[in-house]
């Protein structure tokens, strides 16, 4: 019997018919540490920032310290309720095959599409109510238009970081929409490799149960 | 054994054969959807069998034969869906693979074709040869002699043979 015949080498080629592609795998396992790490970093956000407005309110007699506090928590409070309803079901796939990995892959490539939209509505509305906050406690004189227009390190930061924050956004959008159309594309294929190769061909077979 | 202990071993079956079970329904079914539901009525059929497992044979001839008597009646079941006859086999185009991984794996869905397509008797045997069993687990796993089993196995590979050469 020829080379090409030998049970064993039909024997790797038959168990390698579910496997899942490596790049496949590496990229879910990637995407899987990241959003371990993420979920410290959120973590440790929550520890720190609403931690530490607690604190600052609690400790300090400034004037407002509390409603910061609560304002902060509120936005964190809106963080986790978003993360913890994005990630339901995004931690592993539903099988062990290469269409479910696709399939998760492709459910958090949407999730980071429409992370990306909350990230940005959250930044608008806790740059509002902070630059409010600050601009009603601080005691300033000048007016809102001409104390948000570069009057100072502060607000050079905020815009420093808006711009910053803007720039990622859209460069990490980007990224993600190329992902996603190249895994809906293989899903695609995936799913035409995988339908009968001539229906009309039902039934014509014998008996041979 | 208790719950936990049954959901714990069967976590443990599904994560060590999951593949060669799956490989195993993609044989009797002729779309994806299809297999998944041969796999899904075959973890449902080891859960309830786990609890009767006694240690009389290996696990993996206990699951293998679970999982035929699943796949045969399933069969009976579809039996308009059964799969093209040899002759019919359908070569899928080597370049059309969604990703290099499916084109290197061509010869594998070239091979899970033309096992789909031998008759019943022989499609058992090659599919547990493949899976690495042994003519005695094949014997137990499919109620017959190792002769048979051996007999089967020399016409499974001639007819996988020819269906091969009939696919290049």
């Amino acid at each position: 019997m020829s080379r090409d015949f030998d049970l064993e080498a039909l024997r790797e080629d038959w168990q390698a018919e579910d496997s899942i592609p490596p790049r496949l795998r590496r990229d879910v396992e990637r995407q899987s540490r990241s959003m371990k790490i993420s979920l410290a970093g959120d973590i440790l956000v929550t520890v720190a920032i609403g931690g530490g407005m607690t604190a600052r309110a609690l400790l300090s007699s400034e004037k407002g310290g509390g409603w910061l506090a609560l304002g902060a928590w509120i936005f964190i409070a809106a963080a986790w309720a978003f993360v913890l309803i994005v990630n339901r079901e995004l931690w592993a796939p539903s099988a062990m095959d290469a269409a479910a990995f696709v399939d998760l892959s492709i459910r958090r490539c949407e999730a980071s599409l429409g992370a990306t939209w909350f990230a940005a509505t959250l930044f608008v509305a806790e740059a509002i109510f902070v630059l409010s906050w600050v601009y009603v406690h601080a005691d300033l004189h000048e007016s809102v238009g001409k104390w948000l227009w570069f009057s100072s390190v502060r607000i050079d930061i905020v815009w420093t970081a808006t711009l910053a924050f803007v720039a990622g956004l859209f460069w990490f959008r980007n990224k993600k929409k190329r992902e996603l159309a190249r895994l809906l594309d293989l899903r695609k294929r995936m799913e035409e490799a995988d339908e009968p190769a001539d229906p009309s061909a039902k039934g014509t077979n014998a008996d041979r149960v | 054994m208790d719950r936990a202990g049954l959901k714990e071993q069967f976590e443990r079956i599904l994560a060590e054969h999951g593949p060669a079970l799956s490989r195993l329904a993609a044989s009797y079914t002729n779309t994806r959807s299809d297999r998944d539901d041969l796999l899904q009525e075959t973890a449902f059929a080891i859960w309830q069998a786990l609890p009767k497992f006694r240690g009389e044979c290996s696990q993996r001839t206990f699951i293998f034969r679970i999982a035929h008597n699943r796949a045969i009646a399933y069969l009976s079941r579809h039996r308009e869906q059964r799969t093209d006859p040899l002759e019919e086999v359908e070569v899928r185009d080597p370049g059309t693979g969604p990703d290099a991984h499916y084109s290197q794996n061509q010869r594998a869905a070239n091979l899970q074709r033309a096992v789909r397509g031998l008759p019943l008797p022989y499609r058992q045997v090659i599919q547990l040869t493949l899976e690495g069993l042994g003519y005695r687990e094949i014997a137990a796993v499919l109620g017959i002699s190792e002769g048979n089993v051996g007999a089967r196995l020399t016409r499974a590979r001639q007819l996988l043979q020819d269906a091969m050469e009939k696919q290049i």
